[in-house]
């Protein structure tokens, strides 16, 4: 191995360290008895924290209604995203170069700045502490994200390849559906993966939506904490909600770096 | 790409549009018209015109909290990008290795926000903490809590660790696209390896580098949950950033001076997305 090979290989070794090392005493201290349990004593290596996650109906609901809100919204921005990506990649439309100005404001608008009218909107339509209030307020910053990566990816699809599907006979709708998705499948998945992160670890409008019910995974973790927290507890949680999103990056890896060729 | 005229696309742009409607303009137009009003309850409301903005413009906390949110924009943005491009230079071509870099850099992004300082403070915990234990044993006395400097520190680590992923994964996906012709051209002119990243792969990642910019600089701008997490804003406000002092107005229910403020953060923050189109529109003529 060259010195610079071996310095490249320390550089990705401090990198791997700096990103999982924090993880590690996370999961360390899941794995350990953090408060009195019975049958365990404190300091031991043991499950009884995943263990306790399963016992307790509230920890159990939150995982279901943490799935639950993310499937809604990921399934909602994309239904709405794809046929909008299409228009911006294959039209020229009246405002269509404000509309990514438009996008572009409403993915940066911080939720803070929003939370208070979404509340008593909220509250208004009957959303409040139920999953599909959080999957619905998600889409603000959502629907621009996907909008952008299926529309780079419809963009690199040449456009003889409609001109031939209707040729064929085929309608909007079964072109779209038929030869289209199956074409961008990738870009489907990359849009997938960052829409379903970007909604599970949200919280400010998470928190404000859900305060006396319907709580996700992150708000469920929030009340773990009271005069004496189980800390323990707290990191086996922790660990749980990681690994949809662990598992995501697996599936989209090879596909993780395309999408982001952008116009503005 | 050639694209057809055609308004009927608005069509397929209408249930896109719809949801943000619902979820975007309409609490904007809300937050727009609570700016203007003293809120008792939401039936009992008096115009106060532009008291509030006048209060805010005219005091100097505001310019004192823009300022704190500008200094660690300012820290985010020249630690992770000279961090973030280098990596991304670093990744080997080869498939596996390079996918492996991207997924490791990626996980963070996947942790909820409300986590991540918990994670972080864990490390720091005096009995357990793993970091904290190694600045006992080199006799480093870090306080994160009471000295401001520290706190900053934290963050800009807490908030690298956290975001260095989205700026390795552009910068990757720019340098991925650049034709291999380039560099054979380089080779030919015999090119040194600062000549190939300066003349070639800077210009040609510069429209990625730019997205990540604006999104690095107002996530920054308005970073909330981890901030808070972290130190509440202390030491004595010194990390009391601009979605802080937000924060604590909607919790003291001052809801008139707190929409007065989102007023001013949305226009702020449209400004600089503006400034940001006007800037990629230079750059694709």
């Amino acid at each position: 191995m060259t010195l610079r090979g071996l310095l490249r290989a320390l550089a990705f070794l401090a990198l791997a360290v700096f990103i999982i090392g924090p993880l590690v005493q996370a999961i360390v201290l899941s794995l350990t008895v953090t408060l009195p349990h019975p049958g365990v004593a404190v300091g031991d290596w043991s499950l009884v924290n995943y263990r306790n996650i399963f016992a307790s109906p509230a920890l159990v609901a939150s995982l279901g209604n943490s799935l639950t809100y993310v499937t809604a919204n990921v399934v909602l921005t994309l239904a709405v995203a794809l046929p909008a990506a299409y228009a911006l990649s294959r039209y020229r439309f009246v405002g269509d170069r404000h509309v990514f100005l438009l996008l572009l404001a409403f993915r940066i608008t911080p939720p803070v700045v929003l939370s208070l009218p979404i509340f008593l909107l909220f509250a208004r339509l009957g959303l409040l502490n139920s999953p599909f209030g959080i999957a619905l307020v998600h889409c603000l910053f959502n629907i621009p994200i996907a909008i952008w990566i299926l529309e780079s990816f419809i963009s690199a699809v040449p456009r003889e390849f409609d001109e031939t599907a209707f040729l064929d006979g085929h309608s909007l709708p079964r072109f779209f559906v038929g030869h289209l998705l199956p074409v961008i499948a990738p870009g489907v998945g990359v849009a997938c993966f960052f829409c379903f992160i970007f909604s599970w670890v949200e919280v400010v409008f998470a928190r404000i939506l859900t305060s006396t019910g319907g709580k996700p995974i992150t708000m469920a973790i929030d009340a773990l904490f009271t005069f004496q927290t189980d800390i323990g507890l707290v990191m086996a949680m922790m660990v749980l909600s990681l690994v949809p999103g662990v598992a995501l990056i697996w599936f989209v890896r090879n596909h993780i770096a395309r999408g982001f060729q952008l116009r503005a | 790409m050639t694209q057809r005229p055609d308004n009927r696309a608005w069509l397929l742009m209408l249930p896109a549009m719809s949801v943000l409607g619902i979820v975007g303009l309409v609490p904007l137009i809300a937050v727009f018209n609570y700016a203007f009003f003293d809120i008792f309850t939401l039936q009992s409301r008096f115009w106060v015109s532009t008291e509030w903005f006048a209060e805010l413009v005219g005091t100097p906390d505001l310019y004192a909290a823009l300022g704190r949110s500008l200094l660690f924009s300012t820290l985010v943005v020249l630690v992770q990008f000279p961090l973030g491009i280098a990596i991304a230079l670093m990744i080997p071509r080869g498939r596996l290795a390079g996918s492996l870099v991207l997924m490791l850099v990626a996980i963070p992004m996947v942790v909820p926000w409300n986590l991540i300082p918990m994670i972080w403070l864990n490390l720091l915990h005096p009995t357990y903490g793993t970091v904290a234990q190694m600045f006992d044993a080199i006799g480093f006395d870090f306080d994160y809590k009471f000295n401001a400097v520290h706190t900053y520190a934290l963050l800009v680590t807490v908030d690298t660790w956290h975001w260095i992923g989205l700026v390795v994964i552009l910068a990757y996906s720019g340098l991925s696209a650049i034709p291999p012709s380039y560099y054979q051209a380089a080779r030919i002119d015999g090119a040194s390896r600062a000549q190939v990243f300066w003349h070639i792969q800077l210009p040609k990642i510069r429209p990625v580098l730019l997205m990540a910019l604006l999104l690095r600089v107002i996530d920054s701008l308005m970073i909330y949950v981890e901030a808070f997490g972290i130190n509440a804003g202390g030491p004595m406000g010194a990390t009391a950033f601009l979605s802080l002092e937000l924060g604590e107005e909607i919790n003291a229910f001052n809801y008139g001076p707190a929409a007065a403020r989102s007023v001013l953060y949305f226009l702020l923050v449209l400004s600089v997305a503006w400034l940001f189109r006007v800037a990629m529109q230079r750059e694709t003529q």
